[in-house]
């Protein structure tokens, strides 16, 4: 399960979580969202996410 | 010493974006308002140029007109977000409740962590020049904060002097990164000592220096790596340099 960071506004996706509030599954793979879906909060395409590696702070400090 | 790539004023990304047709709910400001924005990376264009360097992902250096132009409040999340006035005065208000003003040697560390809106306008008479420096965090949706702190121009003349980072005075992010500042008028050689690591990507605000045999003249600029020692040779007009290390 990945990260990936919108390069427009920092809005994060987790195929872990999904995006249920925008229709997306917990457990969704990046590959299965279309190509045509853009972030929710910028409007930023697909193509300008960045798969990231980095924990959540909750993680961090717990 | 390797340098990674030299980039020229001209050769940035450039944005035009005035306050009227697609962009009038993002660019506030009257219908001659305009933001001009040159992109050292690919800034919502991620198709081609450079991608960034290390953590650091956008480097615009920004111009607002004046009376009311400026970015309506917009979302954020984990980007590590600074803004340094380079002159004119910056209105900025968040939703972490803070309505602030900053002016010519300003500068503000805005993480938006878990999520975040701000707005950045320029509501004086002059432009607002502003150089914007975004960060990918170390932990993602983290508590967002917001904190500022001022250049000291008589403190800081000839010499280098860190604005972001871990060291005495500064803005420290929490990971490996800084942003210092070189305000130079004499014709004399300074040393900059990254972590050995580290890559450095130096802009020219003002003036005239040689780094790694490249002159950079105002707004040019170079990234190195693989550097312990940078030499900055400052030339005969003198210079104002903002110098960023990060990990790569």
């Amino acid at each position: 399960m990945k990260k990936y960071l919108c390069l427009g506004c920092g809005f994060s996706y987790d195929e872990a979580l999904g995006l249920p509030e925008h229709g997306i599954a917990p457990g969704t793979r990046w590959a299965d969202i279309p190509d045509d879906w853009v972030c929710p909060d910028c409007g930023t395409p697909k193509s300008g996410f960045d798969m990231v590696e980095i924990p959540y702070w909750s993680e961090a400090t717990s | 010493m390797s340098v990674r790539f030299v980039l020229r004023a001209g050769e940035r990304g450039y944005s035009y974006l005035p306050s009227v047709g697609p962009n009038a709910s993002y660019v506030a400001g009257h219908p001659d308002g305009v933001i001009t924005r040159h992109s050292s990376f690919n800034f919502h264009e991620y198709q081609s140029g450079i991608p960034g360097l290390g953590v650091m992902k956008v480097f615009g250096d920004e111009t607002f007109t004046p009376g009311g132009t400026g970015y309506n409040m917009h979302p954020h999340h984990n980007f590590i977000i600074m803004a340094f006035v380079v002159g004119g005065a910056l209105t900025h208000i968040n939703t972490i409740g803070k309505v602030d003003e900053l002016r010519e040697d300003d500068y503000y560390v805005f993480s938006a962590g878990a999520g975040g809106k701000h707005s950045e306008l320029n509501i004086g008479e002059q432009d607002l020049h502003v150089v914007y420096v975004w960060v990918v965090p170390g932990q993602l949706l983290a508590p967002p904060s917001y904190r500022r702190n001022r250049f000291d121009r008589a403190a800081g003349a000839n010499r280098i002097t860190c604005l972001v980072g871990d060291e005495q005075g500064a803005l420290p992010i929490g990971q490996t990164f800084k942003v210092s500042r070189l305000l130079s008028d004499a014709d004399c050689t300074h040393v900059y000592r990254p972590a050995k690591q580290n890559g450095v990507y130096a802009f020219a605000l003002e003036g005239d220096v040689e780094i790694a045999d490249a002159i950079l003249t105002r707004r040019d600029s170079l990234a190195l790596e693989g550097e312990d020692k940078v030499e900055i040779k400052v030339r005969t007009d003198g210079t104002d340099m903002l110098l960023v290390e990060t990990k790569l």
